[in-house]
């Protein structure tokens, strides 16, 4: 449903997005995990249409985005990172508007606004103006704007940021929705929970540049079977990291705050591993041991956390 | 083309929306107008509107000279300031638009008037006046009417004193029998003329009158600075969309980016139309223009109107930002609303400024619209002009689309 090959988008010197590929299907969630401005919406712009590529191709719904670009918009829905909405249209009219602009009309097009409006939670408020609408609601619609016309396949671009719970949960169902009936979502975040709650596969991204791809168990496979011990408290850096080739421990980081480490066997070896780091006079004030995750494996990769 | 008739509906609707900005769009002109013609004389005054005509008689006879004085006489001279000048100068004045007529008095005039045969006078008027030259028209068809009469009652009479003012036969002719002939006219006609025996009723009717009052000269540019506050509203659309995201939805549906532009140029003729509608009511009854006019002038306005749109959109795509493209339309409006004859009829305006005004683009919807209420022309003299005026809008507005095309995906 979607094939980007060896895209690239260069502003000037600026390499926004680097040799990006990937490919996503019918019925999958493909995640797009990077930190702000590792250049997941330049790839979003680029494959909607709104950037041209420096280089590289982008298929959509088996329409070439550059030479056959009605017919791959056509098949392309899109909810934007920041509201896209008539605010001074109530939702019925908003989500009618963008409806017609992909030629819906007549019954058709009012049975489909009728239907996103109830799978949205909007339809008891459809006549509203959004102005009047909570921030969440105000997402709902912005959603709902992107799927009217049944798009085959649905770019998400952070769909949730600044959405409360209750919205939020509302939006996951929306997409897995959307994905058990047929649909290709490309979801983009950078919140790992999301990514590992909602994405089939995923794509880790930097700097422009896909550092790894895969599922979340082949992500997780990176680690070889290892487990995450986080300690918090206050750490002398020159004599915590020689000790760790004897724990046979693999660093992922360390401030004089933070020791994140990789190493097998996690629960059997972490009284060895406090005992060690508490000999070079470290204060151990919180300790978490957890099996790899998206958080752990992008520390990995880059060296940097994904919130920051 | 059927989005782009649903975006118009969506426009529309939104304005309906928001009915603060529309009812700004109606009110302000409406105030602006109706101050302005107050300060100006009130709405039923006569304007301080003189034509000044500048004649070269190169005939320089007793006629033609009689003909010049009769035009500083009385009430005519309240109407026309006459200026005497050669004949180059007054051609080049004229071709400069210094001045509303140039009249030439050719040699021999006012030997062939005495002696009946037809003569022509040649009458070159400023195409940038609308009233003025009319005025001249009219007030030198009236004279020559008199001339005629003139000729056919004392002919002989004046044959001989411009024949005694340039040669010596009056010697000829004893003055009580030259005074007595014209008294024997004088007293044969008074009968009939003071009082008149017979009181006829006209009642042919009448053509409507020609009000050159000054609400009424203002009137049309008052509905093109409504047509103009719509325009401006409308032409910073692209940044709202833009802002709103909305612009990038477009660009993301399979609708060409252009469609966006000509959806945004027949909303501004809906807009022009639904913004002038109620000014145009409300002049019509205060200044009693017949309502045969209305729609023709409605549809000349929504047809016309939208070339302000397509100027200030222009001017807002080439702005770095909206606040940066709302300044400088500002200040290109209002420059063009005085010029163009919004705040006060180019009537009244000096010549230089009344030369930029056929320039502008308000001025050339304003003055065939004026023309057209006044009755110096039919409506299809108005529309003449309409398809270069549309022409031109449509050329800014796919200039706006072009200019605009990358700035929307930036």
């Amino acid at each position: 449903m979607i094939e980007v090959r060896e895209l690239q988008k260069s502003y000037g010197d600026l390499v926004a997005v680097d040799h990006v590929s990937f490919s996503a299907g019918a019925g999958m969630v493909f995640g797009l995990l990077g930190p702000n401005g590792a250049g997941k919406s330049t790839t979003i712009s680029c494959l909607s249409g709104l950037l041209k590529p420096t280089a590289g191709s982008v298929s959509v719904g088996g329409f070439d985005l550059a030479s056959d670009a009605v017919k791959a918009k056509a098949s392309l829905g899109i909810v934007p990172q920041e509201l896209a909405i008539y605010e001074d249209l109530s939702a019925r009219d908003n989500l009618a508007y963008w409806g017609a602009a992909y030629g819906l009309k007549g019954d058709g097009l009012k049975q489909r606004v009728d239907h996103i409006l109830s799978r949205i939670g909007l339809a008891d408020r459809a006549g509203d103006l959004p102005k009047e609408y909570s921030g969440g609601m105000k997402r709902r619609l912005n959603f709902g704007c992107g799927l009217v016309h049944e798009p085959g396949v649905l770019l998400l671009d952070e769909p949730t940021v600044g959405v409360d719970p209750q919205s939020r949960e509302r939006l996951f169902d929306l997409v897995r929705e959307e994905k058990a009936k047929g649909t290709c979502v490309l979801y983009t975040t950078h919140y790992m929970e999301e990514a590992e709650k909602l994405c089939d596969e995923l794509a880790i991204i930097d700097h422009g540049k896909i550092i790894a791809a895969g599922t979340l168990a082949a992500l997780r496979a990176e680690f070889g079977g290892s487990d995450i011990i986080r300690l918090s408290g206050s750490f002398e850096l020159a004599s915590v990291e020689p000790l760790l080739a004897e724990l046979e421990a693999e660093l992922l980081s360390l401030t004089t705050e933070v020791l994140m480490i990789s190493i097998r066997d996690g629960a059997r070896n972490l009284p060895a591993v406090l005992q060690a780091i508490s000999s070079t006079g470290a204060e151990i004030r919180d300790t978490r041991l957890s099996e790899p995750n998206l958080e752990s494996l992008f520390l990995k990769l880059t060296g940097k956390d994904l919130r920051a | 083309m059927r989005f782009i008739f649903v975006t118009v509906g969506k426009e529309l609707k939104r304005r309906f929306n928001d009915p603060g900005g529309l009812i700004s769009s109606i009110m302000i002109p409406f105030v602006i107008g109706f101050l302005m013609a107050a300060v100006m004389g009130g709405g039923g005054g006569q304007p301080s509107i003189k034509a000044r005509l500048l004649v070269t008689d190169l005939d320089d006879s007793f006629i033609s000279q009689g003909m010049i004085s009769a035009l500083g006489q009385d009430q005519v001279a309240d109407l026309v300031q006459v200026e005497k000048l050669a004949l180059e100068t007054g051609q080049q004045r004229i071709n400069e638009g210094d001045g509303s007529g140039h009249l030439v008095i050719p040699q021999g005039f006012g030997e062939a008037w005495l002696a009946g045969e037809e003569v022509a006078l040649h009458l070159t008027v400023n195409p940038s006046q609308s009233i003025s030259p009319r005025m001249i028209r009219e007030m030198l068809e009236s004279l020559l009417d008199l001339g005629d009469y003139l000729h056919k009652v004392f002919g002989e009479e004046l044959k001989i004193i411009s024949q005694s003012l340039e040669g010596d036969e009056l010697a000829v002719i004893s003055t009580r029998d030259f005074s007595g002939d014209i008294a024997d006219k004088i007293s044969g006609f008074a009968d009939l003329v003071f009082p008149p025996v017979l009181a006829v009723e006209d009642v042919t009717p009448q053509p409507q009158s020609v009000s050159v009052s000054m609400a009424l000269l203002m009137f049309p540019g008052v509905l093109v600075m409504a047509a103009f506050f719509a325009a401006n509203g409308q032409s910073s659309n692209f940044w709202t969309e833009k802002e709103k995201g909305t612009l990038g939805r477009w660009v993301a549906s399979p609708n060409a980016f252009f469609s966006f532009w000509v959806a945004q140029w027949f909303t501004a003729m809906f807009l022009t139309a639904i913004v002038t509608a109620p000014i145009m009511l409300a002049g019509f009854l205060y200044l009693d223009i017949s309502f045969e006019k209305y729609f023709t002038s409605l549809g000349w306005l929504a047809l016309t109107g939208p070339v302000l749109f397509a100027v200030l959109s222009v001017i807002q795509v080439l702005a770095p930002s909206r606040k940066v493209g709302g300044m400088i339309a500002t200040l290109v409006m209002f420059p063009l609303l005085m010029a163009g004859g919004s705040f006060f009829p180019t009537e009244t305006m000096p010549e230089f400024i009344v030369a930029i005004a056929q320039y502008t683009p308000n001025g050339n919807v304003v003055e065939p619209l004026k023309a057209y209420l006044m009755g110096e022309f039919g409506a299809s003299g108005m529309f003449s002009d309409l398809w270069g005026i549309m022409a031109v809008a449509l050329m800014l507005v796919l200039l706006a689309g072009f200019l605009s095309a990358r700035k929307a995906l930036a």
